[in-house]
């Protein structure tokens, strides 16, 4: 079922969490919700769920306007960030709830419950644990579990509040991973509010990136990553530099090196900001004549693991610049603090100020 | 094998034994001592010689004096009222104070801290003027007096102005035990509820009242036995009419007045008798609950072993 979302607008007494969202989620994707704390994304998504009512707006689902379906009708499915298990009943009691819960006419009969609670907790591969209560649990379990109770309703939508912000790094990996496996089988159209950038372009299909209530940019993980809309979304989804420059006539300059901007052509001497991530900083110890450079103070290393962080002082202002690359291209550099090299940036991004 | 040298079963069993008292946080030995006696010589000077004065003043003339002070029909009827009073105080402030703290600790509402003031209003006033109170607006002379007279209603210096003065002063108990239970619980259990569609009832009996269930039981001890000591505002209502509206710590007032020691005390004693049922009530309500707390500690001990 896909939703449609239109003109959404909330307000908190004088803040604004939502200022005129529309998107459309379409039937069958896993749509993430990226964004910093307070952007309104679990507003947003409480509102699709029911749970919040919003100013103004309308969410459709499959066309139908939900304004006067109460949350029980609208048959989502929603998982809480911190799980929100019932303590007092047993991990197959909770999966249960949502079929016990049924008018006598649509419950279905005792034996029909423990198949599909049997079913749902094997789908979870946690079958063993049934009869065990939430405390009990571990945190990656007990999430698990909370999933296997939204489902159980067959709802048409899923709706996931950070669902893996409460789990340490390993299992939040582990957990993504399986989210998007089980995506993959049962097809169910999924919404999801992260903070975690990485988690949305690993997990999601399309990604909506948000900002002070507003929708900056939608797209595919690889469309949002290689064409950010806005300086927001290119600072959001990774480390940056940033350097304070001017544009004309397709030219921007950088310290003493000017670099080619197709698409300005026509911009005239307006200031604009130039963003290069630290992976297209390039690094030389000679000048190399064919590829514009500035020079610099290796300044810090930070070699763990396979990318190697380095810290750059411009020699022409005080800016610090930040670089990463492979440990062999490190190696082969020889580069210790102090070493002086010449940086030269590849992919400049500029947004005109 | 160095691993064997730190496996995580000798943490887990720590907890379990005794701890070792450490020389780095503790006070000199005599210290410890001065400060034990100090607290044991205040506790038998004000709980336990009084307690055991009630007892042995009771029983001073022979326990068939003691029976027959407790049967005798004023005293059975201070302790019927006693009992009435109290059965229908505890079941509205029940539902009054379930129903204010569900209020408060899961809704956002203008005038919320208005109403938790409210609630407290009966431990900021003092019994005496809860009871002045009732006689001003349901007395002879009060605001409804002329009224009630009229059609030969009676509530002040009857059975309903001391049920109403109970309530009075019992009421912030309940929701004073809830409302940081439920605030500390928050609303998500409920919101889960709804999403997976039960009804507001269904939700209310399934998931908040499992969740709630000891702190309730424990605001109805607190409740129950303040309602069967009240003396303050009951004595204001009550006009101590003997056999027909007095209460049991009236009753035994007034056995004192008349130099009935021996009576006085018998009742008091059957008082202090239910006082202790309460506190060994209280105490089994408290450790069901630090029960719940360290299972669920433990639990977390053996997962935490599991996934080492």
């Amino acid at each position: 079922m896909s939703i449609e979302i239109r003109n959404i607008q909330k307000n908190f007494n004088s803040f604004s969490a939502l200022n005129n969202v529309s998107l459309d989620v379409p039937s069958g994707e896993l749509v993430a919700l990226l964004g910093p704390s307070g952007c309104g994304k679990t507003t947003l998504l409480r509102i699709i769920a029911g749970l919040e009512t919003a100013d103004n707006g309308s969410i459709h689902f499959h066309g139908n306007d939900t304004i006067h379906s109460n949350v029980r009708d609208r048959q989502v499915g929603f998982v809480f960030q911190h799980y929100a298990l019932f303590r007092h009943m047993t991990v197959f009691e909770n999966v249960a709830f949502g079929l016990r819960v049924r008018p006598r006419k649509t419950r279905p009969s005792e034996n029909e419950i423990q198949r599909r609670v049997h079913e749902l907790l094997e789908l979870v591969q946690l079958d063993w644990l049934a009869d065990r209560y939430p405390p009990q649990l571990s945190g990656g379990q007990r999430q698990r579990i909370a999933l296997a109770r939204a489902l159980a309703v067959e709802p048409k939508v899923l709706l996931l509040d950070e669902p893996f912000g409460a789990l340490d790094a390993k299992v939040r990996k582990d957990l993504r991973r399986w989210l998007r496996r089980l995506h993959d089988e049962l097809h169910i159209t999924s919404v999801f509010v992260t903070h975690d950038q990485e988690e949305a372009l690993e997990v999601a299909d399309r990604i909506v990136v948000m900002n002070h209530g507003k929708v900056e940019q939608m797209g595919s993980p690889q469309e949002v990553y290689d064409k950010p809309a806005s300086p927001f979304v290119y600072q959001f989804l990774g480390n940056v530099n940033l350097f304070h420059s001017r544009v004309n006539e397709g030219k921007t300059h950088i310290g003493d090196i000017e670099v080619e901007i197709e698409s300005f052509k026509e911009t005239q001497n307006s200031p604009a900001l130039a963003y290069v991530r630290p992976h297209d900083i390039d690094i030389q110890k000679e000048l190399n004549g064919q590829k514009p450079a500035f020079s610099a103070i290796v300044s810090y290393i930070h070699s763990l693991g396979p990318l190697v962080r380095l810290e750059l002082q411009r020699d022409d202002q005080f800016e610090i610049v930040e670089a990463e690359m492979t440990r062999e291209k490190f190696l082969q550099l020889e580069l210790s603090v102090g070493s002086k090299v010449y940086v030269h940036p590849r992919n400049v991004r500029v947004f005109l100020n | 094998m160095p691993q064997a040298f730190i496996t995580p079963t000798s943490q887990y069993i720590r907890y379990n034994t005794k701890v070792a008292r450490s020389r780095a946080t503790s006070e000199p030995l005599w210290i410890r001592w001065l400060l034990i006696t100090i607290a044991l010589v205040f506790l038998s000077l004000f709980l336990f010689v009084p307690l055991a004065a009630v007892f042995t003043e009771g029983l001073r003339k022979g326990f068939a004096t003691y029976i027959s002070a407790i049967v005798e029909p004023d005293a059975l009827s201070a302790i019927k009222l006693t009992l009435i009073a109290a059965a229908i105080a505890v079941p509205l402030n029940l539902v009054f104070g379930l129903a204010a703290a569900w209020a408060i600790a899961k809704f956002e509402f203008k005038g919320k801290s208005i109403l938790i003031t409210l609630i407290d209003l009966p431990f900021a006033v003092s019994p005496v003027i809860a009871g002045l109170i009732y006689v001003l607006i349901f007395g002879l002379q009060g605001w409804f007096g002329e009224w009630l007279s009229n059609h030969d209603l009676k509530v002040v210096f009857a059975i309903p102005g001391i049920v109403l003065a109970t309530i009075f002063v019992t009421f912030p108990f309940i929701a004073r035990e809830l409302i940081p239970l439920m605030q500390a619980q928050g609303k998500e259990e409920e919101e889960a509820g709804l999403v997976l569609g039960a009804s507001g009832w269904q939700i209310f009996w399934r998931i908040t009242i499992p969740n709630i269930k000891w702190g309730l039981l424990y605001g109805v001890i607190l409740t129950n036995a303040r309602a069967m000591g009240e003396f303050g505002a009951v004595s204001v209502v009550s006009g101590h009419i003997r056999g027909l509206t007095n209460t049991m710590p009236l009753h035994v007032e007034i056995l004192y007045n008349e130099y009935n020691y021996a009576a006085a005390f018998a009742v008091a004693s059957l008082l202090a008798f239910l006082a202790l049922i309460t506190l060994v009530l209280k105490s089994y309500v408290e450790w069901q609950t630090a029960k719940n707390a360290l299972r669920n500690e433990v639990h977390k001990l053996i997962i935490r072993r599991e996934s080492i």
